[in-house]
């Protein structure tokens, strides 16, 4: 195979960071990664880059004039707004003062990297780029507490076709505290490598969703540490429908006891689209539990991959650990690739894991068929059916019709693209 | 006045023929038994009834009420007014069982011109009809056939033959997995459905269900065509004798 690797990208990143940073020695330790990963690479075998690589990609380092719409997703939430990857205060909602942001320096948070000592994160492109690059890092800061009744929208907007942006963001939660977080992935980016830190003090409980919907020619790379200490709670649902190429990949570090982490998701392709949920969730000590479920619905030429691994150290008796995908095809065309992986140390542990993947099941079609409903109709209440299911066991009821409406528009596109 | 006619269906699955050259006529107001032993084809008369992928006829015709049936699909038949109670009613888990009932009913309302029922009105015309087959509102909260009972699933089914008001109903073993208690619930369902206007085609194995639903007519289905039809006391000889006699008088 002929190989076409420019990899232009990261010497246009090491000047950019040389001239524009030329004082901050810490950036350079993230100057190391040279190329993207490459399909030998056992975390991206299913991901390829050829394509990203190719592209001529220059960090963006201007300061956006346009203005943006902010689409709303919940009326009194509350709005922070990153454009180009920078923070914008003035755009933003205004916060409650039990809520801060500040900005913070690498060395604040490389304790929390450190933790996630591990190849693919270390050389992971999101975590090099970002952290050598990013223009500031700001820190929201959950004071300890607080039981947050407005959601927060985070907003991540901008970027152009040959640029990349580079938004990161450090959500710390105090003990006692009750967080609902938004994430919007909106951009024009060439490359939108989001990196997020998430640090769940004890007892906290923090739900975030997530919803990846660059435009057309983008690739997203996102990539979110989290730490969960005692009796805290992490629920992520992440939902894939835009973008070029989308990877939303986590680390999740179970560190204190009785703590529970849900890194579920939806991914729905369409056209040439490649969609990646990739988790991976630490149990580090005794009585956790996780989940790593993901559904998606593929049409045409789409692909999608759910990577999910669950190690189990030695220590963490009584861990229980699920994980299942289910895929619906739309179209021969398309391909699901499914990678569970159990690495597990203790020996009382109830761990379980599951793929699936198929057409949608003709005998259900014809049943609702033969009730005066119409089979493209049919084919709707089904794929909904499928969804719902995920949607209800995933996220707060208050925000399920919210959801299910984001996920509304994709699936009529992919059911009126397979009748054309 | 006829609603059903078939004339001499033929149809082959995988390249097996299994219907050679049946034909049934049905009146308003009928009722119709199908008898037959295992594998004489009368699932395959129900699916090809009904429209299924794959049960197309290689030969013959299928007229109701004049309108030819062959080009149709399952739902425009249902909204002609055709209706199939599965021997195996298809689980929809993730689709509620009261949304479900209100689509079809509403879909069925607008394809008459009738008006759609809110959906307050619905409900209780829902509780009305419901009550009647002693199906209660928890099993409505659930998903579709969803980790029913099969007495459950087969009641199920009359409860969406009493919301459509078919103007013909084929009943596809209606019996099997059934006790006595819910075969009595499900005749009555049936039998108070029954008027001037409408039919019901009965496909059974065994004449216990038509001590319930009495039939006007009995046919005897052997190898995908019908060797013999009569009243009601054929069946009761059916079920004295076995089938035998008559393959073996056919023969």
């Amino acid at each position: 195979m002929k190989k076409v690797r420019n990899d232009q990208f990261f010497s246009n990143l090491e000047k950019f960071v040389n001239k524009v940073y030329p004082n901050q020695p810490q950036r350079q330790p993230y100057l190391n990664l040279k190329s993207w990963p490459s399909p030998k690479d056992e975390a991206w075998k299913f991901s390829r880059l050829g394509k990203l690589a190719r592209k001529n990609i220059l960090p963006l380092n201007l300061e956006n004039q346009k203005d943006f719409n902010i689409n709303k997703l919940i009326k009194d939430s509350i709005s922070l707004i990153f454009i180009n990857g920078k923070f914008k205060k003035n755009t933003s909602d205004k916060l409650l003062s039990e809520i801060v942001i500040e900005e913070v320096q690498i060395k604040d948070f490389k304790e929390i990297i450190n933790k996630f000592d591990n190849l693919s994160v270390k050389n992971h492109p999101t975590l090099n780029s970002t952290l050598s690059c990013s223009q500031k890092f700001f820190k929201i800061k959950f004071k300890n507490g607080i039981k947050f009744y407005k959601p927060i929208e985070i907003f991540n907007l901008g970027g152009t076709e040959n640029t990349s942006i580079h938004p990161f963001i450090f959500i710390d939660l105090g003990k006692n505290t009750d967080v609902q977080i938004f994430q919007h992935y909106s951009t024009y980016a060439g490359l939108l490598a989001p990196f997020e830190i998430i640090n769940l003090s004890e007892n906290s409980n923090l739900e975030i969703i997530k919803i990846y919907d660059d435009k057309i020619n983008s690739h997203n790379m996102s990539l979110t540490l989290s730490v969960i200490n005692e009796e805290a709670n992490l629920r992520s649902f992440a939902l894939l429908k835009g973008g070029e190429f989308t990877r939303s990949e986590m680390h999740t570090l179970l560190e204190g006891e009785n703590s529970k982490a849900d890194i579920n998701g939806i991914y729905l392709s369409s056209g040439n689209q490649h969609h990646d949920l990739t988790s991976c969730v630490y149990h580090n000590v005794p009585n956790c539990k996780s989940s790593q479920i993901v559904k998606g619905v593929l049409g045409e030429e789409s692909t999608a991959v759910f990577q999910g691994k669950v190690r189990v150290e030695k220590l963490a008796q009584k861990t229980e650990a699920k994980q299942m995908s289910r895929a619906i095809m739309l179209s021969d065309k398309a391909v699901s690739n499914s990678k569970p992986e159990l690495e597990i140390y203790a020996d009382d542990v109830i761990c379980g894991h599951g793929a699936t993947v198929g057409e949608l099941d003709e005998d259900q079609i014809f049943y609702l068929s033969s009730r005066g409903i119409s089979k493209q109709k049919a084919k709707v209440i089904l794929i909904d059916a499928f969804l719902n299911e995920m949607i209800s066991l995933s996220i707060s009821d208050k925000f399920h019709n919210i959801i299910y409406n984001e996920t509304k528009t994709k699936i009529n596109k992919l059911l009126a693209n397979e009748y054309e | 006045m006829p609603i059903l006619e078939i004339k001499n269906a033929e149809l082959s699955i995988d390249n097996k023929k299994i219907l050679k050259g049946l034909s049934l006529n049905v009146n308003e107001g009928e009722t119709h038994a199908i008898m037959g032993p295992n594998g004489s084809g009368k699932s395959t008369l129900s699916y090809m009834l009904a429209g299924r992928d794959g049960y197309e006829l290689d030969n013959g015709n299928i007229t109701f009420d004049n309108i030819d049936l062959t080009p149709l699909s399952p739902d425009e038949r249902s909204n002609l007014g055709l209706f199939l109670a599965f021997q195996y009613p298809v689980e929809l888990p993730g689709v509620s069982s009261t949304n479900f009932l209100r689509e079809i009913f509403n879909s069925r309302k607008k394809y008459l011109g009738e008006n759609e029922l809110s959906h307050l009105d619905f409900i209780k015309h829902l509780r009305k009809v419901a009550e009647n087959l002693s199906i209660k509102d928890e099993m409505l909260k659930r998903y579709v056939n969803f980790g029913f009972s099969g007495g459950e699933k087969k009641r199920f089914e009359i409860l969406q033959m009493a919301l459509l008001n078919p103007k013909i109903s084929v009943l596809d073993e209606t019996d099997s997995g059934l006790d006595v208690d819910a075969l009595k619930i499900v005749s009555e369902g049936v039998n108070n459905l029954k008027d001037k206007k409408n039919a019901v085609i009965v496909i059974t194995h065994y004449q216990r269900l038509l001590d319930y639903i009495k039939p006007d007519i009995v046919h005897i289905m052997s190898d995908g065509k019908i060797i013999k039809s009569g009243d009601a006391d054929l069946a009761l000889y059916v079920e004295k004798n076995g089938y035998s006699e008559i393959l073996n008088e056919k023969s």
